[in-house]
């Protein structure tokens, strides 16, 4: 009845990703403090972040909504990770294809927001609002990209494309789809709330938006929740453009690839406003992304 | 003679003999027990022909000049179906909401008007209907809101003549109003048989999408729509918003039955797709994105879900118009998803307006804990039109989105991409200003909604979760008249050769997900609940006197970064073009009924003469 061999794969990568994606917070943050000739924190600070917060003696609560909202986000970034096929383990990604995944990377977003908004503080509010505009406006070239490639493709299932890409070259060296790389590249951006797109959380601004409620328990399960979905994220463009992987160690070395260029990016550009922001996405990415899906019709 | 035989002309006239006798007897309890015997009679009378349908059942009737033929197949159950299950619930909404009998006979007459119109056998009995489910829902806004019903009245009626033209038009060629024969006479008209030409279906094309775009509230004719939806019994709302805008769709789905062959050879191709679904894809697409836009914006509930609904039922069109039979089933799903979740919310309105009496966002807030059931449906019905798996609302959205993708119409596939991040954007919205943050204190003392309300709501909450998770239960009885091109793996799985969506999978590992992060919660330290003024605010002390809530302009923003396409709206065009008209007739009358007895004397003598130039006199 039961595929106990899935099943323990499936524990397996959760424990793998939850801790690589830890690793990366970590190198995200040690990279950062060189690029601005700081020392920076241990790679391993996030996981002794995490842990602390997890060992406070009380944490206080808003509600029932509020509680919810966390562990929603949580659970759905553990269900966009499980239907990716990460390096050699395809998992259950026979169950769901490129759409699914894509919706549900984006739930956890809103999980987050069903609790920072019961919160009751006008922060996590405005952090909100600018998490659903960048949102409306990310949208449209993100969409884009995915169509194009799509298209190149002609399927939908993550396990094809990687098979295809192993058997026809990288989605990359094919010329209408590098282009929809960088589109899908500027969106990653603000997919992993980084400069000049952290307009949701906003450091110094709005006190980490909708996250400005958060303590204790609440912040450990959200700290989590950040690290598999960077996990997922890094893999899902690993996957999509850059041939999949064959094993972990190959898949590492891509997601590691993705995450400098995000790093260095978000290190050199500062903020955009929102409605730059939206003006921003609605003009370059998209026309870009335009070409992208007018070449591969 | 069995009853399935009786089914038809029972499922027409029940609701509407029902109606009248609502409204004959207008007192309490009886009014509400002929209005749900009524309602619900639709919902019991299909459950009942499930399964014995066989090659359809039909109904004729002969009033002496014409016949008027129904049929009861595949489709029409279907879409009948969606149609009794939100007048099901529309009724026990009613029981709340509405003392009047007025209001139960209208309701109730455009229950039997859109019964009709799916059920209806020729163009004929079609109209009819038509006009009647037109008529009642006019009758039922006109008696909140003069001005939105004028407004859809004149809407209504062009669409109504454009209509009758379009099916004059194929009378006049075909000789025919029949669906069956008509579609025949077509299939030959496409070798040349029957003189119907290609400026004849050009024109019957342009008209018929005016006469269905109206009803659909396809961009630019869906003015009309968040007026009429917002100015009637919310309750009502429910059927009217969630069942009697399919009409539209299944009027655009009829010509495509109708005249597809024929329109496809007159009109061609355009980049390699049929122009005519192409042009309704890109209707659509348009109705999506500007209507999202516009429901985003809105500072009233009722304003809000009603722009929504006109940008759902455009996914709705969109997908018809990719044309597949991917989009088909997307299309067809959509409406049921759409029916059930847009429903759903036109209920938890018609139950906020009860019990707060309020409209406007900024006049809401932190209803969660008062209305804790309401709040529950509310979740729901958000969940599914946001599109999350495993929601109805995304089983439907999934294939819309496979059909535009592996059709090759990327751009307007990019519609659906920005027109779901758009749904988002509204329905937090809706959740915020409503259900979370600080509440005022004049809602302090409000109650949770009232039982037959909450029953309605359940009716409608329940498809939203079952389909979500068994989409193959709904894609397997799309398969029955429709070539989908979607296989059925199971229940709970459906592939479209080029993607899979296993929803009960996708389920089951959110919930294994949320019991993982639940655990961790568990686990962690106990959490002290502290009140909604305990908030970090940078040393500022928050008390109960002020409202830190934002709900007045929550997407300023996005106003400001649209502003340039926000100058240009239909609706103030057309206003304008009723105020040009109406002072060129003021213009007309003083000119001509100037008061002058020498003027008419002129008039008097110009007709004269004109009349015995003609050699009458």
């Amino acid at each position: 009845m039961f595929d106990w061999k899935l099943i323990l794969e499936a524990i397996g990568m959760l424990i793998y990703a939850t801790f690589m994606g830890f690793i990366f917070m970590g190198i995200e943050r040690k990279a950062m403090a060189r690029i601005q000739r700081r020392v920076g924190p241990p790679i391993y600070q996030p996981i002794i972040d995490t842990l602390k917060l997890l060992g406070k003696k009380e944490s206080v609560s808003h509600g029932l909504i509020y509680d919810f909202g966390p562990v929603f986000a949580l659970g759905a970034s553990i269900a966009a990770l499980l239907f990716i096929p990460i390096a050699n383990f395809q998992l259950f990604s026979s169950n769901a294809d490129l759409i699914v995944v894509a919706y549900l990377l984006e739930v956890p977003s809103l999980g987050i927001m069903l609790g920072a908004m019961s919160s009751g503080n006008p922060y996590s509010a405005l952090g909100v609002q600018r998490g659903l505009l960048t949102m409306v406006a990310m949208q449209l070239p993100y969409g884009l990209a995915l169509i194009a490639l799509v298209q190149h493709w002609g399927t939908f299932k993550l396990s094809e494309i990687v098979a295809l890409q192993e058997l026809h070259g990288w989605s990359i060296t094919v010329p209408a789809l590098l282009l929809a790389m960088i589109v899908f590249d500027i969106v990653f951006q603000a997919m992993l709330g980084l400069e000049p797109f952290d307009i949701v959380s906003a450091p110094a601004e709005i006190s980490m938006g909708p996250m400005v409620e958060y303590g204790g328990k609440h912040a450990a399960i959200l700290f989590t929740q950040h690290a598999v979905q960077l996990f997922a994220e890094t893999a899902f463009f690993a996957v999509l453009f850059l041939g999949g992987a064959s094993n972990l160690l190959e898949l590492l070395i891509k997601q590691l690839a993705v995450l400098f260029i995000a790093i260095f990016i978000a290190s050199i550009y500062p903020r955009f406003t929102i409605d730059q922001a939206a003006k921003f996405f609605w003009k370059w990415p998209t026309i870009l992304g335009i070409i992208a899906v007018l070449l591969t019709m | 003679m069995t009853f399935v035989d009786y089914a038809i002309p029972l499922l027409l006239f029940i609701p509407a003999v029902s109606g009248v006798l609502a409204w004959l007897f207008d007192r309490d309890i009886v009014r509400e027990i002929f209005g749900l015997i009524g309602g619900l009679s639709p919902l019991v009378i299909i459950a009942i022909t499930y399964g014995k349908l066989g090659d359809g059942i039909k109904w004729t009737v002969d009033t002496g000049v014409f016949k008027l033929f129904f049929q009861l197949e595949h489709m029409s159950w279907y879409l009948a179906a969606v149609a009794a299950v939100v007048a099901a619930a529309m009724a026990f909404g009613m029981v709340s909401t509405s003392r009047s009998g007025y209001e139960w006979m209208f309701a109730l007459f455009s229950v039997s008007g859109l019964l009709g119109v799916f059920l209806s056998g020729d163009f004929a009995g079609f109209f009819l209907f038509w006009e009647l489910m037109t008529f009642a829902s006019f009758m039922m806004v006109l008696r909140y809101n003069k001005r939105a019903s004028l407004k859809y009245f004149v809407l209504s009626i062009i669409g109504a003549y454009a209509m009758l033209l379009a099916i004059a038009i194929l009378y006049a060629k075909t000789g025919t109003l029949e669906f069956q024969s008509l579609r025949r006479m077509v299939v030959y008209a496409a070798y040349g048989m029957v003189p119907l030409t290609k400026t004849d279906m050009v024109l019957v094309y342009a008209l018929f999408l005016v006469a269905f775009g109206v009803k659909a509230g396809t961009w630019p004719l869906h003015v009309w729509a968040p007026d009429a939806y917002s100015e009637t019994n919310q309750s009502y709302t429910t059927f009217f918003s969630g069942a009697l805008s399919k009409a539209g769709a299944y009027g655009f789905v009829l010509m495509f039955i109708l005249l597809g062959v024929k329109l496809y050879t007159d009109l061609g191709t355009f980049r390699g797709h049929p122009l005519f679904t192409y042009i309704l894809a890109w209707l659509g697409a348009i109705t999506v994105v500007v209507a999202g836009f516009l429901a985003v914006l809105q500072e009233d509930l009722r304003k809000l879900l009603a722009y929504s609904s006109v940008s759902q039922v455009g996914y709705i069109v969109l997908a018809l118009g990719v044309g597949s039979g991917i989009g088909f089933t997307g299309a067809f799903f959509h409406i049921l998803s759409h029916a059930v979740f847009k429903g759903l919310f036109w209920l938890i309105t018609a139950a906020l307006i009860l019990r707060t009496g309020k409209t406007r966002f900024e006049d809401f807030g932190g209803l969660a804990e008062k209305m804790p059931v309401t709040f529950a449906m509310a979740l729901i019905a958000v969940l599914s039109l946001a599109g999350i798996p495993p929601m109805a609302g995304f089983a439907s959205k999934w294939l819309i989105y496979e059909a535009a993708i592996s059709a090759h119409m990327p751009l307007v596939a990019g519609a659906i991409f920005l027109g779901s991040a758009i749904a988002f954007a509204y329905v937090v919205r809706f959740l915020y200003a409503i259900w979370f943050g600080q509440r005022p204190s004049d809602l302090d003392d409000v109650e949770e909604a009232p039982l037959p309300l909450l029953i309605g709501m359940t009716i409608l909450a329940i498809p939203n979760v079952v389909f979500g998770i068994a989409p193959g239960l709904v894609v397997r009885f799309l398969n029955k008249f429709i070539n989908t091109g979607v296989a059925v793996n199971s229940y709970y799985s459906i592939s479209t050769g080029v993607g899979t969506y296993n929803a009960l999978s996708v389920a089951l590992i959110l919930v294994v997900g949320l019991a993982i992060a639940g655990l961790i919660y568990i686990y962690g330290a106990r959490a002290r609940r502290i009140p909604l003024t305990n908030t970090y605010q940078s040393g500022n002390p928050v008390t109960e006197d002020y409202n830190l809530s934002m709900r007045r302009n929550f997407y300023r923003p996005l106003a400001e970064a649209l502003e340039f396409w926000l100058r240009y709206s239909f609706d103030r065009f057309y206003a304008r073009v009723a105020k040009i008209a109406e002072d060129f007739a003021d213009w007309l009358r003083e000119g001509f009924y100037n008061g002058n007895v020498q003027a008419y004397s002129w008039y008097l003598t110009i007709v004269l003469l004109i009349l015995a130039l003609w050699g009458v006199l």
